[in-house]
């Protein structure tokens, strides 16, 4: 092998290590990006009263603000949850209420990006939702699950208001499309919920 | 983690040895520090078959769930075996195997058949076998019989809470038993207890039906899986009764019961089937056709056939159909089939009406509703078929109809607001709605049906309903009642689209709806089936029609209303009859505001097996449709037991069981319940029906994974070119 097939090689490699982390770093800069244009398209949408884009070709538009305080994260959640809308953030599952409406509402997101905090939330934990018209919604983690992706229960009516938050299982499988899902669900509560933490709550 | 991980492992090793590290891997290494390039590309090829093997076992564990999986160890499993989590203990074990096995004798326009289910158990344990299978709409299940090594054990007909404690207190004490419950008029459960590590068992179950015999063709359809249904309604919180996917709602109490666990997307189809049917037609046949299975015909002579499956065994995902034809003029215009037995006379008799009376009309404009089912169980081949079919419905439309298009899924939508004039512009606009349509979500049917019921109709106008599903409801009885409530002036013809459709549903709606039924299961059918249609609709009906039996005869006749007749269909009515068999019954009606009758000369009957249970059949069916009318459901319940303890008779309110008396199982061997899975009936979308949880992960730390590894590989490469240099 001569210097020079070397060197190409050398090149090629570092310039497809190159290409590999760019990809990877354009999907959490897309991630981390769109979430602020989208809270700006929310206030606008808070003061307007309309549905906002948060850009002029989007196809989708903030449906809710999800934030959980004890994790410290405060997301913004779109309508649809097609591949495309979940890369710019959680997606609200079509079909099923809307957060803060009574039924089950389910929400999903990436679990490497806008939903790998769901692996820190638990029982007791509080979540607050803020819905399009600004009214406030308060929610208290009640349970969390892994499921199969066939598992048409979490979608489905429970009688009771909650909040289903859906995200892919495990979180650290570097495959993506596993057939596993992770659930947590949250029961709405009248008033801010109380910790409950701490006090050896059980979980899964 | 572990179950993953093996699985993997497992995966791994079967890849074909050129392109995965192996023995020489080593050498390699050591070859490649002499010549570096080597080593950069085995690691290469190493890195995409480790992912690709990655990428695999992820898309096919089985059945599990990866928390508790931990604990399992499913060495020895084999690729393509299905994992089922067992009760009480909650292992993961591999699932029992079941080989369905079936011979049709068809005398006439009447079936006999026996259904030989053998349950191979495959685990280490003892083991309970739970089938949920699908049988015609109309099958009298009447016989059982358990096959242990060498003996016969015979199924005796109970109440069905009874036969259940039976089962349940054989099963505990470790007998063998077997038990045959009916959850609809089309889907059975089979239960096998005590099966031993490697044994098989084979339960046979029997059942007569009357074929479907009408546009001068006999067709014989088996199904052979229950498709996942639609559950609406809210979970009810108490203990679910069943062991399928579905929990049990407010408004489909047995959920649980008729949702069998599909085996995965991608796995392969499992529950193969054999089908043998031998024809004795009555009458000169051209030819025997299957519409979806190769099939081997032995012709014994004008009107006998023997009919074989061409190429073994084909897996239980689709109905098996067969249709002959009689020679032209050699179509009987009725027969009368006659069986005594223990002093009790029963007769099935098929009678079609004179087909001249009814060649000229005037064609009455129609306003007509089309409804589309595009629910996700539609996904696939079916939302084709569908779509080809409405797109036909549409051109048939003539000037001065009127018409409109409803589809639903999770929700229902109109094309237009009320029915329109069928012009040239209104067509357009409905096939572009037609073309835009897809097949995505839940299956309300309820509020669709009320649409196309409810809205405004003209006077002057023959209301059609044509309805296209696949029915895949577990709600059928709410529907039922919907239709019976809003029928009005409306007619319902229900169109039964795909590989499985719910013959229950399809037949009982369009009997409600005082319609008519077709199936259509490929999209070279749509033409010849909505063809059939069309020409039923268009023709005016016999309707309003009685049956006037000698005087001699005293006849107990199901049904008990005859339905109105569309072009092409017989009289078939089944009775017990009491007194002596002669002179002529004479069969009478309206058609087109003109009457007309039929005579049938009862002096022409011949002998026949399995009228009683025919007849039993027909009367314990219009007894369950006088619930619907708010019958008092005690008594309801308490005739159908008597009529089908008589006749031996699987119904809503009593099974078959069949119970060993030795124990089998030691005392101490525990025993594991499996729940078998069904396959995914042909042509449907796994992800359409199931895969509704959305995909939540990114490509990210796979793309970071591999640029750290380029970048080691660049350097390492760049170290020893520089070493050497």
């Amino acid at each position: 092998m001569t210097a020079r097939a070397r060197r190409l090689l050398v090149f090629g490699l570092a310039a497809m290590a190159i290409w590999q982390a760019g990809e990877a770093a354009y999907i959490h800069a897309k991630a981390w990006l769109a979430q602020r244009l989208i809270a700006s398209a929310w206030s606008r949408s808070l003061a307007s009263g309309a549905a906002a884009k948060p850009w002029p070709w989007a196809d989708t538009y903030p449906v809710a603000r999800l934030d959980a305080p004890r994790q410290g994260q405060a997301l913004m959640v779109l309508a649809g949850a097609s591949g495309r809308t979940l890369a710019f953030g959680p997606g609200h599952v079509d079909g099923t209420p809307l957060p803060g409406d009574s039924g089950n509402a389910v929400v999903s997101g990436h679990r490497d990006t806008h939903f790998a905090f769901l692996r820190n939330l638990r029982s007791g934990d509080p979540l607050e939702v803020q819905t399009a018209d600004g009214r406030m919604a308060h929610y208290v983690v009640s349970g969390i699950e892994v499921v199969r992706n066939s598992d048409v229960r979490v979608l489905l009516d429970a009688g009771d208001d909650r909040l289903t938050l859906v995200t892919c299982y495990p979180f650290d499988s570097p495959v993506p499309g596993g057939p596993l899902r992770y659930v947590v669900v949250a029961t709405r509560t009248l008033s801010p919920a109380l910790s409950r933490r701490g006090r050896g709550s059980a979980e899964v | 983690m572990t179950a993953r991980a093996l699985h993997s492992t497992n995966r791994g090793a079967r890849e074909p040895s050129g392109a995965s590290p192996n023995g020489s891997f080593l050498a390699c290494v050591l070859e490649g520090l002499a010549d570096s390039i080597v080593l950069p590309m085995a690691l290469l090829t190493f890195v995409v078959v480790a992912f690709v093997s990655v990428a695999q076992a992820d898309g096919n564990v089985a059945a599990a769930n990866p928390t508790d999986a931990d604990s399992e160890s499913p060495g020895g499993q084999k690729s393509g075996s299905f994992l089922v989590r067992v009760r009480p203990s909650g292992k993961l074990v591999r699932s029992a195997a079941l080989t369905t096995d079936v011979k049709i004798a068809v005398s006439g326009t009447v079936a006999r058949a026996v259904v030989s289910q053998q349950f191979r158990n495959d685990s280490p344990d003892w083991v309970e076998g739970i089938y949920v299978f699908p049988l015609p709409e109309n099958a009298a299940v009447d016989r059982l019989r358990m096959q242990v090594g060498e003996r016969t054990i015979e199924g005796q007909i109970r109440e069905r809470e009874q036969a259940k404690a039976e089962y349940a207190a054989a099963r505990d004490s470790g007998r063998r038993a077997s038990l045959v419950e009916q959850e609809r008029p089309n889907i059975f459960t089979s239960s096998v207890a005590n099966l031993g590590p490697g044994e098989t068992l084979v339960v046979e179950i029997e059942y007569q039906q009357t074929l479907r015999y009408e546009d001068q063709s006999v067709s014989l359809r088996f199904p052979t899986v229950v498709a996942p249904r639609y559950i609406p309604g809210t979970p009810s919180s108490e203990h679910t009764q069943g062991t399928g996917w579905a929990p049990d709602t407010d408004s489909v109490a047995d959920a649980s019961r008729i949702t069998p666990s599909v085996v995965d997307a991608g796995e392969a189809p499992r529950n193969p089937v054999t089908i043998a049917v031998e024809i004795d037609a009555g009458f000169p046949v051209n030819d025997v056709v299957s519409r979806y299975h190769a099939i081997q015909v032995e012709k014994r002579d004008d009107s006998r056939y023997g009919v074989s499956l061409a190429v073994g065994p084909f897996p239980a995902d689709r109905d098996f159909e067969l249709v002959w034809h009689p020679i032209a003029g050699a179509v009987p215009r009725g027969s009368l089939f006659r069986e005594t037995e223990d002093g009790e006379t029963h007769v099935l008799l098929t009678l079609f009406p004179p087909v001249g009376a009814q060649a000229t009309e005037k064609r009455l404009p129609r306003e007509a509703i089309f409804v589309i089912d595009t629910s996700g169980s539609m996904q696939g081949a079916s939302i084709e078929q569908a779509k080809r079919a409405l797109h036909l419905a549409l051109k048939q439309l003539g000037a001065g109809d009127r018409f409109n298009v409803i589809e639903f899924n999770s929700t229902t939508s109109k094309l237009f607001a009320s029915p329109h004039e069928a012009s040239d512009q209104n067509l357009d606009a409905a096939r572009r709605f037609v073309d835009r349509l897809k097949a995505t979500g839940g299956t309300e049917m309820a509020p669709a049906l009320r649409a196309a019921l409810e809205s405004e109709t003209k006077e002057g106008y023959l209301r059609q309903v044509v309805f296209m599903t696949d029915g895949s409801v577990g709600n059928e009885d709410e529907l039922f009642r919907l239709i019976q409530e809003k029928l009005g002036r409306s007619r319902l013809f229900t169109v039964g689209i795909g590989s499985a459709p719910n013959s229950h549903f399809m037949s009982k709606a369009a009997e409600l709806g005082r319609g008519t039924f077709t199936y259509i299961g490929d999209v070279a059918e749509v033409r010849e089936k909505m063809g059939a249609l069309f020409a039923k609709i268009e023709h005016p009906v016999l309707s309003d029609i009685v049956v006037e039996w000698p005087k001699s005869v005293a006849a107990e006749m199901y049904p008990k209303k005859l339905p109105d007749l569309y072009l092409g269909e017989p009289v078939i009515l089944s009775a017990r009859i009491e007194g002596l068999l002669a002179g002529k019954v004479v069969v009478r009606g309206q058609s087109a505001g003109e009457p007309w009758s039929t005579k049938f000369d009862l002096k022409y009957a011949h002998e026949g097996e399995g009228m009683g249970v025919l007849w039993a059949r027909r009367k314990i069916e219009s007894l369950t449709d006088s619930l619907q009318d708010g019958a008092d459901k005690e008594r309801i319940r308490e005739d159908v037991v008597d009529i089908a303890l008589k006749h031996h008779l699987v119904s809503r309110y009593t099974s078959l069981v069949a119970i060993d008396v030795t124990p089998a199982r030691p005392d101490g061997e525990p025993l594991d319940s499996q729940a078998l899975p069904v396959n995914l009936p042909r042509g449907w979308d796994h992800d359409a029906v199931f895969g509704s949880l959305p995909r939540t992960a990114t490509p990210a730390s796979l793309h970071l994974m591999l640029a750290l590894l380029l970048a080691t590989l660049a350097l390492l490469t760049y170290a020893l070119a520089g070493r050497k240099a």
